[in-house]
């Protein structure tokens, strides 16, 4: 794959006050794709976000947005689109005045007709206050506020964790609607996976503060099995490359790998997993890691048990 | 962005204005009824011509408005409130409501954001200030004719150029403490307790020094820094021949004067007639010695306190600017 990097981490760290939010970590998210970024509570999400848009500056390691080095480039912003955690507006505007704000906080970019056509959609009322709106309509506007901008990289952190699941379902189609037309890159963040299932074909999953598994979302189920089988200490089978998880009862054990060939073995049973499956198995497993093939080799040893 | 800084902060501008609004209400109405005592009584006559005793006239007239001095100490805390409600919301508001998040990563770059709200503010207090100082000094004309004293605590901090320099501090205190302290009622606290540590200092510490004081040496029974032009009188001592001190050299104690003139009558032996007494002190060559800051000094005075005052608030702006620039988010 040789689709240009939207976001390239290296060794990228962030260390607040007393402990890493982030640390050593590197990824790279491909241009043109819907990634998403998952992981635990304190995974280093919002940081990571947070780093890319440069509201915060990396204390290791470097960070390219768009190719640009964040906080020090003007010209970067301008083609971000961020919607931060809780979806912050200025309670006290009304509807309109949030895309004034955004007309004139963005000049030269602010597509007006596209904002007014997502709140029509919506059925927002422009003379509502932005602190009366329920959740789903704050995270509309939030929207609106970063499409219209016309980014090329819309990054939204955390965007459906307050919505209920038709406001999540809603703004899922908002944002579709939103990124088919023109060519942008979305980074969403959640800690939860169903919902990004049906959108996503790219993810990022971090884990205390590093990546642990980055891929296109086909190719990770593809490369990975559910086996299970009669219980017996796993030393090596045939076709896989590194066992992610083990489970084993009385009788049987179950195991989550991940393959480089058929599976033949007769003795396991295999079955294909979803993502859901494949995610909790890696975050239950924080050593294991699921990384692209440059650091496949080295990532493979240090798979664990 | 002159249109988001005029929404965002349009009803701290409107409670400043009306606040200013009020303050005319009262400044002016009352101010030209000082004047037309002032007049109608003779004393402002009385005052244009030199070396004339205006005394009694200006004493009656001082006491008939020693009601208004309640004023004074709301007056000086009048620019630290811009301080704390213009100045330290503006960072820590947002940060306090996570909408520096939303402001800092649209097509603006923050020190464009930072810099057009700073300017602005600061405009608006130049202007407001700016307003009140003049006023104020208009209205206190009289009193300060009247007591012949421009120098004290009260006087000095209220009129000429410097409330407009403690304006400009107090804004850029109260900015510097939002973006460093990022909570709204904490900075507000830290704005007003800056506010009132730097002034009091300066009052207290630097204002005395801001040129090499002159001293003076005058007669027991003579006048001291000269009258009617508005000296500073620093301290005043009294002295013997030799430059000793006398007593504790602020007033004259009959028991120091009798253990160095034996021939004066005891203190217990009732009224002692003012001859001896001032025989005594012409013997032992009591006089007093005062220093003090000439009258003329006082534009300079105003001149180096408000570059002192401006100075800090430039070196406040520029840092919080830096600060949100390179440290917050």
């Amino acid at each position: 794959m040789t689709t240009p990097a939207a976001l390239t981490a290296t060794a990228l760290g962030k260390r607040y006050r007393g402990h890493w939010g982030l640390r050593d970590c590197s990824l790279e998210i491909p241009a043109g794709r819907i990634s998403a970024l998952v992981g635990p509570n304190g995974a280093g999400k919002t940081t990571l976000l947070h780093l890319a848009t440069g509201l915060l500056a990396p204390t290791a390691g470097t960070i390219e947005t768009l190719g640009r080095t964040p906080g020090e480039d003007p010209d970067l912003l301008p083609r971000i689109g961020f919607m931060a955690q809780d979806v912050p507006l200025y309670r006290s505007f009304r509807v309109r005045e949030m895309l004034e704000f955004g007309r004139r906080t963005n000049p030269g970019r602010w597509d007006a007709e596209l904002a007014q056509g997502r709140m029509d959609r919506a059925s927002i009322d422009l003379d509502q206050r932005a602190g009366t709106l329920s959740g789903g309509q704050r995270a509309q506007v939030a929207l609106a506020l970063a499409l219209a901008k016309r980014p090329e990289l819309l990054l939204l952190d955390e965007p459906l964790a307050a919505l209920d699941p038709l406001a999540r379902r809603e703004f899922l189609k908002a944002l579709m609607e939103g990124a088919v037309d023109g060519e942008v890159t979305v980074v969403l963040s959640s800690h939860l996976l169903t919902d990004l299932e049906r959108v996503c074909d790219h993810l990022v999953v971090l884990s205390g503060g590093r990546t642990q598994v980055a891929g296109d979302i086909e190719g990770l189920l593809e490369a990975h099995r559910v086996l299970t089988g009669p219980r017996r200490d796993v030393d090596r089978i045939e076709g896989v490359a590194a066992v992610v998880q083990q489970a084993t009862t009385d009788r049987q054990s179950t195991l989550l790998v991940r393959t480089d060939g058929p599976i033949i073995d007769p003795a396991w049973s295999v079955h294909r997993v979803d993502l859901e499956e494949l995610v909790l198995g890696y975050l239950g497993q924080p050593n294991a890691t699921a990384l692209p093939a440059p650091r496949l080799a080295r990532t493979g040893a240090e798979v664990s048990r | 962005m002159n249109w988001l800084t005029w929404r965002q902060h349009r009803a701290q501008f409107l409670f400043g204005a009306a606040t200013l609004a009020v303050i005319t209400l009262f400044l002016v109405p009352s101010g030209l009824g000082i004047w037309h005592t002032f007049r109608s009584t003779g004393l402002a006559g009385c005052l244009a011509v030199t070396g004339r005793d205006c005394g009694d006239l200006a004493s009656t007239f001082s006491d008939r408005y020693t009601g208004l001095q309640f004023t004074i100490p709301l007056f000086m805390i009048l620019p630290a409130l811009l301080g704390v409600f213009w100045g330290a919301p503006l960072v820590a508001r947002e940060i306090e409501q996570g909408t520096h998040r939303l402001a800092w990563t649209q097509g603006l770059t923050r020190l464009r954001w930072m810099s057009t709200k700073v300017v602005t503010l600061v405009l608006a207090t130049l202007a407001g200030a700016a307003v009140f100082a003049f006023l104020l000094s208009w209205w206190s004309r009289p009193f300060v004719a009247a007591s012949d004293n421009r120098f004290s605590f009260g006087v000095f901090d209220l009129r000429g150029i410097v409330p407009v320099a403690y304006a400009l501090f107090a804004l850029a205190a109260g900015v510097a403490a939002g973006a460093l302290i990022r909570r709204t009622v904490a900075a507000m606290g830290a704005t007003l307790g800056a506010y009132v540590a730097v002034r009091t200092g300066i009052e207290l510490w630097a204002r005395p020094h801001y040129e090499a004081a002159r001293t003076i040496s005058y007669s027991f029974f003579g006048s001291g820094p000269h009258p009617g032009s508005g000296d500073w009188v620093l301290s005043t001592r009294t002295v013997d021949r030799a430059g000793h001190l006398l007593g504790n050299g602020q007033s004259l104690d009959f028991n120091v004067l009798h253990a160095r003139c034996p021939d004066l009558p005891g203190p217990s032996s009732g009224f002692v007639s003012k001859a001896p007494i001032q025989a005594c002190i012409q013997r032992l060559g009591i006089h007093l010695q005062a220093t003090y800051q000439p009258g003329n000094r006082y534009w300079l005075f105003q001149g180096i306190e408000s570059a002192i005052f401006v100075g800090l608030a430039l070196g406040l702006l520029a840092f919080a600017v830096w600060w949100v620039r390179r440290k917050v988010a």
